[in-house]
């Protein structure tokens, strides 16, 4: 069995990055040794003896650094619990438990392609500092510029940043769906390498680059998110539809899947 | 020969096993169907073998998918799902989970469901004859699924039924699970003990709803779900008070149980033992901690026993 832990977990870091959303980083030393890009923790207001809100809230680990011993999380306010946590200041202790569920399987021999919509960049920085020195794409989308989320982070990262935005603020006007479906065109004339394409981002997002991937027969991974209850394949909450058969669940089975395993026209 | 030490240890520390008929838990907690998997999914956390017992997932006699999501919604200090009993079913727990679990000496009682009389009674034979299950615990008040337990829990008559078709072909102790959605809990309890049942356990989620306002749209794929958690705990632990003082076979507490103190409340109140559920979800520790706590707590204020603790009006 995987090692996760249930830890306090000290916060260092409290920014904001973007309209409601912060990046926080806290020290948690195992949890940064073992997490892989793609999987998750699930966290709980420390030193907090009442009930509500009573449930963990996931996240997915946007980086690890073992040497620090530090983890970092993107997460933008939604509701009850993410406007308690972003009023935390450093200093004080989060419950995180982790890592969690099923990360991106990582294909050397391809070439690296990732796509993220939105919030959806929270867990492919950490697997882009994985990919180091592979080469290989990201593209980045959002309605507007001002919501797109650590551009300079993806720039350090050694892979080609590619942008694009629905109203044209910054890179190019359109969809992610359109970049990709380029890249892949020009990546299958020109490279010996056939591209693995991994992808987070809203569920519509994430069914055309399905889509798109489905038509240039390239293998898609994809990160998905539900609401969950334990994270840890406890209470069945976190189901979505399969394609083949009944429901998978993404705090075990997931939240990394592979496109072909879910039933996009359920969605 | 022991020393003095020794003996002065024993006489202190308090005796914490219960019985449920011929079943002895070494302890008094055990973890709730429903929150706890197959008993595996969370061991590196607690060791199951070290808790009264674990109730596995409902299970049927065929594999159920469940129900559409959303499954869950968060309520104030509470919990709506409406999982819809997903389960692997009978053939896959016996030969996929159950060997695993007797490798590690767990107590482990199996919940079951059906749909029919005859499907809780083929359930419970094939479990009475499996080495490695040491009680059943019937699943008459699932509010989730439309042809589940539901009517079952809610009859004075079907809820007999159903016990006594279960007892008929068990060898096991057989735990009936009340639901709360009933207008005298009491009456049921006294039904299922006059059937046969070997102990009740209560109570089960109560029936309830959380809309989307911003889809305008019920907020489970099912519309009603079953509410846990902290939230239910004053209900629970009344129901509890109630069928300890109209049954006299032995009541097991359920219901929004995350500490010692509250599993305490419940054995005070007349429940022999009690089931950790919602808590798990959220702090996979909880059990380990409830029962160190109740142990704590009976040690610091020299009760000898669990029993000792009991409320007796």
């Amino acid at each position: 069995m995987a090692v996760r832990h249930d830890m306090n977990a000290r916060i260092l870091l409290q920014e904001e990055v973007g309209p409601d959303t912060f990046l926080m980083r806290f020290e948690a030393t195992v949890i940064s040794e073992y997490a892989r890009p793609g999987q998750f923790i699930m966290i709980r207001l420390c030193g907090y003896e009442g009930h509500d809100p009573l449930l963990r809230r996931p996240f997915s680990i946007h980086a690890a650094d073992p040497d620090k011993g530090t983890v970092d999380i993107l997460y933008r306010v939604v509701g009850r619990g993410t406007r308690q946590m972003s009023g935390l200041a450093p200093g004080m202790a989060l419950k995180v438990l982790g890592p969690l569920g099923r990360g991106f399987s990582l294909h050397e021999e391809r070439t690296p392609v990732l796509v993220g919509g939105g919030l959806g960049v929270a867990p492919l920085l950490f697997l882009a500092r994985h990919l180091k020195g592979q080469g290989g794409s990201v593209i980045l989308g959002a309605v507007t510029s001002r919501q797109l989320l650590r551009l300079d982070a993806f720039e350090n990262t050694g892979l080609d940043l590619l942008v694009a935005t629905e109203d044209g603020s910054a890179g190019v006007r359109g969809l992610v769906t359109g970049v990709l479906d380029n890249l892949l065109k020009d990546i299958g004339s020109h490279h010996a390498r056939p591209a693995a394409v991994y992808s987070c981002g809203p569920m519509p997002m994430l069914k055309a680059v399905a889509g798109v991937c489905m038509e240039y027969a390239i293998e898609c991974q994809v990160s998905i998110e539900a609401v969950m209850a334990c994270g840890l394949g406890l209470c069945l909450g976190c189901a979505v539809k399969a394609r083949h058969d009944g429901y998978v669940h993404v705090c075990r089975e997931g939240p990394v899947f592979y496109s072909d395993q879910i039933d996009w026209e359920q969605l | 020969m022991k020393s003095e030490k020794e003996i002065k240890q024993a006489c202190s520390s308090p005796d914490i096993s219960v019985k449920i008929g011929d079943l002895e838990l070494k302890n008094p907690v055990m973890l709730a169907s429903g929150t706890c998997g197959y008993g595996l999914e969370f061991a590196d956390f607690v060791d199951p073998s070290s808790l009264g017992a674990v109730v596995v997932k409902g299970l049927s006699l065929e594999p159920r998918e469940g129900n559409p999501p959303p499954r869950l919604a968060e309520t104030p200090c509470g919990l709506l799902n409406a999982i819809g009993l997903e389960n692997i079913g009978l053939d896959a727990f016996l030969k996929q989970k159950l060997p695993w679990l007797m490798e590690r000496n767990v107590t482990v009682v199996v919940n079951i469901l059906g749909s029919t009389l005859e499907e809780y009674q083929r359930i419970a034979a094939r479990l009475s004859e499996s080495s490695g299950v040491h009680a059943i615990e019937v699943n008459i008040s699932c509010p989730n699924v439309k042809k589940g337990g539901v009517a079952f829990g809610t009859d004075l008559v079907q809820a007999a039924n159903v016990t006594r078709k279960v007892v008929e072909v068990s060898s096991i102790p057989v735990i009936v699970k009340l639901s709360p959605n009933v207008t005298d809990i009491c009456a049921i309890a006294k039904a299922v003990e006059d059937a046969g049942a070997t102990a009740v356990s209560l109570i089960n989620t109560l029936l309830g709803m959380v809309i989307d306002i911003h889809n305008r749209r019920p907020a489970l794929g099912n519309v009603f779900g079953g509410l846990s958690g902290p939230a239910i705990k004053p209900i629970a632990l009344r129901m509890v008070w109630q069928v300890a003082r109209c049954v006299g076979i032995p009541v097991i507490g359920i219901g929004g149980i995350a500490t010692a103190e509250d599993a305490l409340e419940f054995l005070m109140a007349g429940a022999l033992a009690v089931q950790i559920g919602t808590a798990t979800l959220v702090d996979p520790l909880a059990s380990k901690n409830v029962l160190n706590g109740i142990v704590d707590f009976l040690t610091k204020n020299n009760y000898r026993n669990l029993v000792e603790l009991r409320i007796s009006s």
